[in-house]
């Protein structure tokens, strides 16, 4: 059903971040004049403005001064001198990285792009940190060989963010700023709008678009500790999901070494980066045991695997065992305020512990989703192993699965990836519009079904018994933190199955206190943690069946890695009767350059 | 365990008169952050209760919120530090703005006064193939402008804004210094002449509030008083930018 009250674009993009900002801008430079970007927060606000240490790309700006030593200075390479880094080394610990997980293909794509779109960014203005003789400056960063972190101080997400969002503007791109998407509407295979909430007027609306783009980020608040915003409730792999989409590798779910303690608030890599220790209770600095030649450098799910082993073996610090210390005295006065000024004012104001004088506590934290929507290198949504296309929809950034990333991304290769594949789903977009799309007719009544979902909220139980979603979400959170987190096996995580699919159940009874339409936030609470429900239960049955070890996925009973069985991608399909169907994809490997070996660090 | 009353401004303009004063039990609990006292309300006594919030440590800017009197952002912003000495800690909405329900306030004026100052770079035609270069010194004296996350706190405690919209404001004016500072930017003349209008520079009365409700300890005062100062020194400036762009594609000198 189309109605001329209908909202309609050329161009609509779900997610004001670095993907969707990127696409949006470069669909319109590229000739398509009506393109719209939809956020539920003002786009300033996303979660891209959160990442702090830098952005990966092989500019060989920088060299350690010792060419032995995995950590110690650095100094600006000479003019005329030799480089030390490459976008083949890029790609080599990208692919160690995602412990051959990630698909080779589209991992040399985003470190040949990543030179460029630096560069890129720094025309448009955004202000990096800089060596004496005025190149953009880098620091090392966890899996990376070499530094190759190009950096703004230690908020370099947010001088992005910031950059790419004033282009847009330049560029004319129509913003609806507070808009939540409730619905995404995929009929035969072919995505022809969504329904949206104004929130601020709690009005909803059918908007219809040519080609509908999804840079919804990431999910980490169905974790109880998280470094994650409270926005970062996964609606978009779950609009796709009720879509009929597939979520591919879901059960990759990066846990943060360096999450301020109990808080779960970042405490950026760069602080290691820099040459920050991680010491026990007794003042060891542990990683010696477990990545003896990276040490704190070593990838995060190495690092995050050796803290919570730490942990549970007794040898935590705080009052309850359950934190790390990081330490960063030694970096000194000068260099921790001009590198890390951040960080220090997060310890500062949370822990009350300034970094300057005494370690910071820290522990895991839910970090970054390796899995999401899955896509290919132009962000075209696909629907099976095959590479089936649905028809006018992408995805970019952290909700989609390209799959760059694989079991485990390394630091600084997430604003990389975002920017670079929304970048290129930006141009794919505007060939798709200029090729001659069309709007498409709507089968059903999407706008009165979800008037419906929405009344059902406000309404009075049959049975008079009612719940609030803040209670589900917190049970959620309880059983992903115990259940679906650093370490899993086979009893947790059914444990976690039954749990969710209980919750599903108790969902039905939720009710919202707030009855009112202007800035019902009470009701974007509920919405949001049906969403966590929805791809929760498919992280929990895609790593219930995943009976290996590989980059973040952690199964205690199946501690290593089985490349004949496993070196493959889950493709998780909604199926209304019992859970997903888990269906498996080949990963792209150049066997002769790159294949998979023990992933030592 | 202590138990701290929490007083919320209320107000939804489609049913109340005028806003009121709504009070709620909140345990005092180390660690807690005013944030987490709303949430905690909003989850388990009244979930009616509206505000923005997302990232949960200063770098998002939502969450900007008056706490007895003073403009600040809640989300890092511990509870304890705000309990008066009646046990009470009072929290309303960013003053001088419209309301939109309870501490969700409307910031049209100050997105189109960050429209106004055309935040983005307007860079040389020529550009090179790696980077601009920039010595450190530049980019430190852009340090605080870049760093400004538009919460809004300084706009609404300015008492220029709170007379008058049209002002640009200390939050796009920052984001003005940050453009006409940058030696990549190439139209410092134009951007200089708009911020002499009877809306920019020189309207700001040099009242220092905007200083003290930055959350991130940026000083817009002194970026204004930069901006009327080179106003005043308009084609000198724009010559002095015309020169440094001959040579930002060269490495800078080291001593």
């Amino acid at each position: 059903m189309s109605q001329s009250s209908d909202i309609t674009h050329d161009v609509l993009v779900v997610g004001a971040g670095l993907a969707g900002t990127w696409a949006a801008m470069i669909a319109s430079q590229a000739g398509v004049t009506d393109v719209a970007i939809l956020s539920k927060l003002h786009p300033l606000r996303s979660h891209s403005g959160a990442a702090q240490g830098g952005i990966a790309a092989a500019l060989n700006n920088v060299r350690p001064i010792n060419p032995n030593e995995k950590r110690g200075d650095l100094e600006p390479i000479p003019p005329g001198d030799d480089p030390i880094d490459s976008w083949e080394l890029h790609m080599k610990d990208t692919i160690k990285g995602s412990a051959w997980l990630g698909d080779q293909n589209a991992i040399k794509i985003m470190v040949q792009d990543a030179i460029d779109i630096v560069y890129t960014y720094e025309h448009m203005g955004c202000v990096f940190s800089r060596t004496p003789d005025g190149r953009i400056n880098q620091r090392r960063f966890g899996g990376h060989s070499v530094p190759r972190a190009n950096f703004a101080a230690d908020w370099t997400g947010h001088v992005l963010l910031h950059t790419v969002y004033e282009q847009a503007c330049k560029q004319g791109v129509k913003f609806y700023s507070e808009w939540y998407a409730l619905d995404l509407i995929v009929e035969d295979n072919v995505c022809k709008g969504l329904v949206a909430i104004d929130i601020t007027t709690g009005e909803l609306h059918l908007m219809r678009a040519k080609a509908v783009m999804f840079g919804t980020g990431g999910y980490g608040r169905a974790w109880r500790i998280t470094s994650n915003a409270t926005a970062n409730t996964g609606d978009g792999v779950a609009l796709a999901y009720n879509a009929g989409v597939p979520l591919m590798d879901m059960e990759f779910v990066q846990f943060h070494p360096t999450g301020l303690y109990r808080h779960g608030i970042l405490m950026s890599e760069a602080c290691r980066g820099e040459g920050g220790y991680l010491v026990n209770n007794s003042g060891d600095r542990f990683m010696e045991d477990y990545a003896p030649d990276r040490m704190e450098l070593a990838p995060r799910d190495i690092v995050s695997r050796s803290e919570q082993t730490e942990i549970d073996e007794g040898r935590g610090v705080e009052a309850d065992g359950q934190g790390i210390h990081l330490d960063m005295r030694h970096l000194g006065h000068e260099r921790i305020l001009e590198r890390l000024p951040q960080v220090r004012e997060i310890a500062l104001k949370f822990a009350g512990v300034d970094i300057i004088d005494h370690p910071a506590p820290i522990q895991p934290t839910a970090h970054y989703s390796m899995g999401g929507i899955p896509a290919d290198v132009n962000g075209q949504v696909i629907r099976d192993a095959d590479g089936t296309p649905v028809t006018g929809f992408y995805a970019a950034g952290e909700c989609a699965c390209i799959s760059v990333h694989g079991a485990n991304r390394l630091g600084t290769n997430s604003l990389l990836g975002a920017s670079v594949f929304g970048r290129r789903a930006g141009y794919a977009i505007a060939e798709f519009i200029q090729g001659g799309a069309q709007l498409q007719p709507i089968q059903g009544n999407p706008l009165e079904r979800n008037r419906q979902r929405i009344a059902r909220f406000k309404s009075d139980p049959a049975n008079g018994k009612t719940e609030s979603w803040a209670a589900v979400a917190r049970e959620l959170k309880d059983t992903m933190t115990t259940n679906v987190g650093i370490f899993r096996n086979e009893t947790r995580l059914r444990k976690a199955l039954d749990d969710i699919k209980r919750l599903q159940e108790h969902f039905g009874q939720v009710r919202v206190m707030d009855k009112s339409a202007r800035f019902n936030t009470d009701i974007l609470g509920a919405l949001e943690t049906k969403h966590l429900l929805t791809f929760s239960e498919v992280i929990a049955a895609s790593a219930l069946a995943r009976t290996e070890s590989r980059g973040a996925h952690s199964r205690t009973d199946h501690d290593a890695p089985d490349n004949g069985n496993w070196l493959k991608h889950t493709l998780a399909h909604p199926n209304d009767d019992d859970g997903p169907t888990l269906s498996y994809k080949a990963v792209d490997i150049d066997w002769d350059n790159h294949p998979p070996e023990v992933r030592k660090y | 365990m202590t138990n701290v009353t929490i007083r919320v401004q209320r107000f939804n303009p489609d049913v109340d008169q005028k806003p009121h004063l709504d009070e709620f039990q909140i345990e005092l609990t180390q660690g807690k952050t005013i944030l987490d006292a709303l949430h905690e309300i909003k989850e388990e006594q009244d979930g009616s209760v509206t505000f923005r919030r997302s990232c949960r440590h200063a770098i998002c800017g939502s969450c900007a919120m008056n706490v007895n009197g003073v403009n600040m952002l809640v989300c890092d912003a511990p509870l304890k530090d705000f309990v008066d000495r009646r046990g009470r800690v009072t929290i309303r909405p960013l003053p001088y703005l419209p309301i939109i329900k309870d501490l969700v306030v409307d910031r049209t004026s100050f997105w189109e006064q960050y429209q106004r100052v055309k935040p983005w770079l307007l860079p040389p035609d020529d550009v090179p193939e790696k980077e601009f270069r920039m010595s450190p010194d530049e980019v430190k004296a852009l340090q605080d402008a870049e760093h400004c996350i538009m919460c809004g706190a300084c706009y609404s405690a300015c008492q220029v804004v709170a007379m008058s919209k049209k002002y640009i404001g200390p939050h796009a004016l920052l984001k003005a210094f940050l453009r006409v500072l940058d030696p990549r930017d190439s139209a410092p003349g134009e951007r200089l002449t708009d911020l002499d209008q009877g809306d920019g520079v020189f309207r700001c009365h040099t009242i220092f509030n905007c200083i003290d409700a930055c959350p991130k300890h940026l000083n817009p005062t002194q970026a204004i008083e930069t901006l009327r100062k080179l106003v005043m020194k308009r084609q000198a400036f724009e010559a002095a930018r015309a020169q440094r762009q001959q040579s930002l594609d060269q490495p800078i000198s080291v001593e």
